[in-house]
């Protein structure tokens, strides 16, 4: 190998046996977060069109949504992502009871943010909106919060998934703590996806 | 990680975000209900956005412990992407609106 060519692989750029200086399984980790981001960028941007293209005036959320309930919403995710953080330092530290009771407590978070979006959907049906119409005018409007929502539910309830496998075998003994952090990782991705949800969606 | 090692709460950054967070988050709650023109309501909000979004990145997905090229390209592949989507979007919803409205 030339000296320039090492040089290369040792640069921050270079790739090597580590790009970015982290393991090749945090570094396929965020390569996952980076594409599933763009998907949920495509969705947002989707929306954007939908509602720059409606004829008939977008409704005030205020009025058909509870904003406080998915303020709620937005504060129980957050806490579950701080229990997340936590578990994930936890287990580096070495203190695998910690960890397995911060993963619990993030488990609980997530499912207690899933039971809200249930609530939040059926009163949203309820109310009579379907994928094809609604009553507050545009069809649009419920197509979007259907699929954008929808979309992020499912995301939450497989990384729900993946913690309490992740939870079992920590208990066991038998997660190493990059495993813990992998998938802290991706909780944290959900709780930034609805950050922008919760902005673009809920409140502009 | 280092704050363990000045005999500090390694868990103490965790808390201290989650409480800007959530100050931010009702910050944005209460700028919905000023009433404030469209265009600062706007900008307010969105620049909250990614105030949260990056300190979301920095501190709970430790970012900001990584090289500095895994944060780029986590950051320059996002959002540069996204925007020049969202600028080719923006034109043709605004295309679609001028064609249905005449």
């Amino acid at each position: 190998m030339h000296g320039t060519d090492a040089a290369i692989l040792e640069a921050g750029w270079g790739g090597g046996a580590a790009p970015f200086g982290a393991s090749w399984q945090k570094t396929m980790m965020w390569i996952f977060i980076v594409t599933d981001a763009l998907l949920f960028s495509g969705l947002l941007c989707g929306y954007a069109f939908l509602r720059g293209a409606s004829t008939v005036p977008w409704p005030r959320q205020p009025e058909v949504f509870s904003i406080p309930f998915i303020a709620l919403m937005t504060f129980i995710l957050i806490t579950s992502s701080v229990f997340m953080a936590i578990a994930v330092t936890a287990a580096k530290l070495g203190d695998g009871k910690k960890a397995l009771l911060n993963l619990i407590l993030t488990i609980v978070g997530g499912a207690a943010f899933l039971a809200c979006q249930a609530i939040e959907w059926s009163h949203f049906i309820a109310d009579g909106a379907r994928l094809t119409h609604n009553p507050w005018g545009p069809p649009q409007f419920s197509q979007a919060f259907f699929i954008l929502t929808g979309f992020h539910g499912s995301h939450v309830l497989s990384g729900l998934v993946i913690l309490i496998v992740t939870a079992i075998r920590t208990g066991l003994g038998k997660t190493p703590p990059q495993g813990i952090e992998m998938a802290g990782l991706y909780w944290h991705f959900v709780d930034l996806v609805w950050v922008f949800i919760f902005t673009l969606f809920y409140l502009l | 990680m280092s704050e363990a090692a000045h005999g500090k709460s390694p868990y103490r950054a965790y808390w201290i975000s989650w409480a800007i967070l959530l100050t931010i988050t009702v910050g944005m709650l209460l700028a919905e209900s000023l009433h404030m023109p469209r265009l600062v309501l706007v900008l307010f909000l969105l620049s909250f956005m990614m105030v949260k979004a990056v300190m979301i990145g920095a501190n709970f997905m430790h970012l900001r412990y990584e090289k500095r090229n895994l944060g780029f390209m986590v950051a320059a592949g996002i959002l540069v992407t996204s925007l020049i989507l969202y600028a080719f979007v923006s034109q043709e919803s605004a295309h679609v609106l001028s064609h249905t409205v005449r």
